[in-house]
């Protein structure tokens, strides 16, 4: 579970103090899948950032499972990130010089996995996101939607307790989108993973059990899903 | 580092350079292979000057050991009484008494005022190999008389466009010089050979026989010097002192001290140069390599935010920078090695010609040794540097590119 507690963040630039968000407070349990929606400007990415561990709040608490993870040094976020967060970018943010599995395989290896078991592990989960044919291809050699499946791979090889994703379909066809987001709700319906997404795209709402507003960096409202134990939305 | 850790940040150096942007790679390879080059050439050079004026000393001016008369004297009395007793010592190979004096040569008109030594050609053979390098004729025998060796920049060249400085204008086998001795004896004297050793104190001399010049100047048992050939060289410091141990009572000089002058000044001053040199080839390196390290580094920002925001620890990816900077300067040290024995290799076949001679580069270990330690410590610190300010600034900010 988390919990946020007036959470702010203020971004000096230049002379100009920009407040990003201004005060959040809300609890997002285990299981959900939430989905984070607003205008641009509005702090959604910045409190998915904070919320993943990518940024500090200038005030108030973020607490993960009973953790206020604003006491953590850099190694343990390091270690708390590797062990319990996966992220899903907006560009897929994959490391060029490694093949499809390898970069599928590198939180394991970081956490000292077995070979044996991670590449049994990463190929499971590839099957799973549809590209067990493309195991051993480099990023050059994929398509927008199959670069952003290998980013879910990859965020999902440590079976982390709360998946991030900021804006993972902003690069992606409508068609790609309802792949990915499928693919999302799956994981959610299906392994109860938890998944804290941001988005813009109204649409989207449908493949959530939750959704956050928020507008000048505050959570204006919320919204249950609509969709939540229905059928899969045909692509 | 624990072996996991240790694992990863190999397997993402490798990858890396396996996969990453080979020109960046390569170029990198090549200027620090040139900067080895650079940082081992010259002192190799400035080591086969010390080589080759030390072998030439040994095998035609010095010997090992040189025994000058003691102060306030002329000569070496009761020479042969002298050479027994140092023949005795065992790692003596031979002692060679001679005798020299100033003397002025003429030749069709030429003079040149010069130095004539008197050597007894049996036991000189035993020390020096002077009797190797005629150009031309033959070297003195024992009972040689009015014979004479002229060293070949002495006796010169009919074209005098080729001599390095004056000579007799070209004399050649089987001529006859006129030599006035210091002493006022003038003789007429056969030329017997030509002697090219490249060693200026030979080529400038000429030679006869001890027997005759112990006739000119009315002495017998008499030499300004003796010269010692050691089994070994290396060991003139050694045998300094036995030879004290062993009564010699004349003044001992290693050849190294009776060299002392011009070629030391040259060394010292080469010396400077090379010390210059290398800092200043290494300043270049670490300015370069730093820039091209740097610059790979610094755009490889968001990948490291990256790195850093699924988890992998911030040593991680420093060392894996590190090991790729390594890998990086040990191709580019092997390189370096490759082309400096390319480059011996040439010179050996080609040497330089210097005033002493032709000089052999020779690499030794110091420099070799310095070079690499050079090298491995700058790309290190290229390496460090930039990797540690990225990881080390916010995540978002290095994946934005901030």
């Amino acid at each position: 579970m988390i919990e946020v507690t007036d959470v702010t963040r203020v971004y000096q630039m230049g002379l100009v103090e920009v407040r990003a968000l201004r005060g959040i407070r809300c609890a997002i349990e285990d299981g959900e899948f939430v989905g984070i929606m607003g205008p641009s400007g509005s702090g959604k990415s910045t409190l998915l950032h904070i919320l993943g561990l990518l940024d500090e709040p200038t005030a108030g608490t973020v607490a993960i499972n009973g953790i206020d993870v604003g006491t953590l040094n850099d190694l343990e976020k390091s270690e708390f990130r590797l062990n319990k967060l996966g992220y899903v970018f907006q560009d897929y943010a994959l490391v060029p010089e490694l093949s499809v599995q390898e970069n599928v395989v590198l939180p394991a290896m970081a956490r000292g996995i077995p070979p044996d078991q991670y590449r049994k592990e990463s190929e499971k989960i590839l099957h799973q996101v549809g590209l067990g044919h493309r195991i051993h291809h480099r990023q050059y050699e994929l398509s927008g939607g199959e670069q952003q499946r290998v980013a879910i791979a990859r965020a999902l090889i440590n079976q982390p307790q709360i998946l991030f994703a900021d804006e993972p379909c902003a690069n992606l066809d409508s068609t790609t989108s309802k792949t990915i987001l499928n693919l999302f709700r799956e994981l959610n319906e299906k392994n109860g993973q938890t998944i804290i997404m941001v988005t813009h795209e109204d649409w989207h709402e449908e493949y959530m059990c939750r959704v956050l507003y928020m507008k000048d960096g505050l959570i204006e409202g919320e919204k249950a899903c609509k969709m939540r134990n229905s059928e899969k939305i045909p692509v | 580092m624990s072996g996991h850790n240790f694992s990863v940040s190999f397997f993402l150096a490798i990858r890396s350079i396996q996969r990453g942007n080979r020109f960046t790679f390569l170029l990198t390879v090549a200027i620090m292979g040139l900067v080895f080059v650079n940082l081992v050439f010259l002192p190799s050079i400035i080591s086969g000057v010390v080589v080759n004026f030390n072998s030439q000393s040994i095998d035609y001016n010095f010997g090992n050991l040189v025994i000058e008369p003691r102060e306030n004297q002329l000569f070496i009395t009761d020479v042969s009484k002298v050479k027994q007793k140092i023949e005795q010592i065992p790692g003596v190979t031979g002692t060679s008494p001679r005798f020299s004096a100033g003397a002025t040569y003429n030749y069709k008109g030429n003079q040149i005022s010069g130095q004539i030594v008197g050597l007894n050609p049996r036991y000189e053979q035993e020390v020096t190999l002077i009797h190797t390098k005629l150009k031309e004729g033959d070297f003195l025998a024992e009972g040689d008389t009015d014979s004479i060796l002229l060293g070949t920049q002495l006796a010169g060249n009919i074209d005098e466009r080729l001599d390095k400085q004056d000579s007799l204008g070209g004399v050649s086998t089987g001529d006859s010089v006129v030599v006035l001795f210091n002493n006022g004896v003038r003789r007429t004297m056969k030329v017997k050979g030509i002697l090219e050793t490249g060693s200026f104190g030979v080529d400038r001399n000429g030679f006869i026989s001890l027997k005759e010049m112990n006739a000119i100047y009315g002495i017998s048992d008499t030499a300004t010097s003796l010269l010692i050939k050691l089994s070994q060289n290396g060991e003139e410091e050694q045998y300094k002192k036995a030879l004290m141990e062993y009564g010699i009572s004349e003044k001992i000089q290693t050849f190294q001290e009776k060299g002392q002058g011009f070629v030391n000044d040259a060394i010292r001053s080469f010396e400077i140069i090379n010390a210059i040199s290398t800092m200043v080839s290494l300043v270049i390196a670490i300015v370069v390599i730093f820039i091209v390290i740097f610059i790979n580094t610094i755009n490889k920002r968001r990948q490291i935010g990256i790195l850093k925001a699924i988890g992998i620890n911030k040593k991680i990816i420093i060392d894996s920078y590190i090991i790729q900077v390594l890998i990086i300067a040990t191709c580019g040290i092997l390189l370096g090695v490759l082309l400096s024995f390319g480059l011996v290799a040439y010179l050996t076949y080609q040497p330089l010609v210097f005033p002493g001679g032709a000089v052999y580069p020779v690499i030794e270990a110091g420099p070799v040794i310095r070079s690499i330690i050079s090298l491995a410590l700058v790309s290190l610190i290229s390496g460090f540097i930039p990797s540690w300010q990225t990881a080390n600034e916010p995540i978002l900010d290095a994946i934005r590119g901030k």
